[in-house]
């Protein structure tokens, strides 16, 4: 097996996931990149898992590289990774559809941080969902 | 170039290729479901990598329960079927900078690990795994659960506004302010909330009027002929004039005598009599010159309007 083709497969991913958190305005697809990035890392995570075995070998046991006697966490971290992603979206879209129960969109790019009574905007919500 | 790697090649040529799709698709569902393509593939990579009980928790928790969640929202928020416009942003920073992780990340690992054999580890079995979360990593798992049910309570207080709604400073000092809900302030809902009261009360005046005692006018004179017409139309479709009774038709008679396939017409009873003749003209009597049998209660027009 050669290590370096699912390193190079997570590196692509994290790559499109950047890429689409950039990219997007609706915040499901920018959660959507999130998990492709997370992903990536888990990948990352599985193969260092199955190659440090064999990478190890020669290499002097020391005490704190072995805290179980088979040095393989790697599946273990990205289980861990995989419940943290859970909680993750989970609390996003409770966040998302909060927000779209308030003012009926998803966009990003027009989530005003810093006044939240900024009643200007809150009329032009409404008149352009009554436009539209 | 072994099995592994060919598996490896091909799975991960998958994975990465609907992952384009999933950041570049104009279809917010069409992503989702190119994204539950790729998360499967990463869990085929998970499988040849020798992590069995990752990969099915990769298929469990990702593609059964978070991909499932994620299309719940996209159908929640009213995604429209069909291509969005106004779904990305202009692209040359976002290609600038993904592209940019792209090739440092691949010619960093590139560089790292060259075309370097490793040996495949034996593959995992879950008693491995389990060894090792109750052994050395307890105590992440535990903290773990306690983070799950604080995102469980987190979301279920965020999405329902009732629980830990304070009251609000400005609020009170404008109290009467509406509501920022999305349904009592458009002009189209006032107005068809509007026709709907006005609708009700109508029919409460025509209830009235027909549960008053005055003989002038008595119900059976509301009938109006789009009423008889309407049900003229309505026994054509459903075929429920055949199952009514018929006040003086004479083609019953006539049915009963000619047909002799309907097993279940006995002979013999069914004589056309005199006597049988005689409410035909009763039945012109009757308001408006239905055919029909006796008009309804009043109760019912109320529906009709």
């Amino acid at each position: 097996m050669h290590a370096v083709i699912p390193y190079v497969v997570a590196g692509l991913l994290f790559a499109l996931g950047v890429y689409g958190v950039l990219r997007r305005r609706n915040a499901i697809l920018v959660l959507m990149a999130v998990e492709l990035m997370l992903n990536a890392v888990n990948l990352i995570l599985v193969a260092a898992d199955a190659t440090i075995k064999s990478a190890l070998d020669g290499v002097q046991p020391e005490a704190w590289a072995y805290p179980v006697p088979e040095p393989r966490a790697g599946a273990i971290f990205a289980l861990f990774v995989i419940v943290l992603a859970a909680a993750e979206v989970g609390v996003g879209l409770a966040i998302i559809l909060q927000y779209y129960r308030l003012r009926r969109a998803v966009v990003l790019d027009e989530i005003a941080l810093h006044d939240h009574e900024d009643d200007d905007e809150i009329a032009d919500n409404k008149s352009a969902r009554v436009t539209g | 170039m072994t099995v592994a790697d060919a598996l490896m090649l091909a799975l991960g040529a998958i994975a990465v290729g609907s992952g384009v799709y999933v950041v570049t698709s104009a279809h917010l569902v069409r992503a989702g479901f190119y994204l539950v393509v790729s998360l499967g593939a990463v869990a085929g990579l998970y499988l040849v990598l020798g992590a069995e009980l990752v990969a099915w928790v990769q298929i469990l928790v990702y593609v059964g329960a978070v991909v499932v969640l994620l299309l719940f929202a996209v159908m929640l928020t009213r995604a429209p079927i069909g291509p969005s416009k106004d779904l990305d942003r202009p692209v040359a920073p976002a290609a600038l900078i993904g592209g940019g992780v792209g090739l440092g990340l691949t010619v960093l690992l590139v560089d790292a690990f060259r075309w370097t054999e490793y040996e495949l580890p034996p593959p995992g079995t879950g008693r491995r795994v389990g060894e090792q979360i109750f052994g050395a990593w307890v105590l992440p798992f535990e903290v773990l659960s306690i983070l799950l049910l604080a995102a469980l309570v987190g979301a279920i207080v965020l999405s329902r506004p009732d629980i830990g709604a304070r009251p609000d400073p400005s609020a009170a000092a404008v109290p009467d302010l509406p509501p920022p809900g999305p349904v009592d302030e458009s002009a189209e809902v006032k107005a068809r909330l509007e026709r709907i009261a006005a609708r009700q009360a109508a029919a409460r005046e025509r209830m009235r009027a027909a549960e008053s005692p005055d003989p002038g006018e008595a119900p059976p004179l509301e009938k109006t002929r789009e009423d008889v017409l309407k049900e003229q139309a309505h026994d054509v479709v459903f075929r429920a004039g055949d199952a009514r009774p018929k006040l003086g038709v004479p083609e019953i008679a006539e049915l009963s005598e000619g047909g002799k396939s309907d097993p279940r017409v006995i002979e013999g009873t069914s004589r056309e009599n005199p006597e049988r003749a005689l409410p035909r003209g009763e039945d012109r009597a009757l308001p408006r010159g239905n055919d029909r049998a006796l008009p309804r209660a009043p109760e019912k027009d109320d529906e009709e309007t």
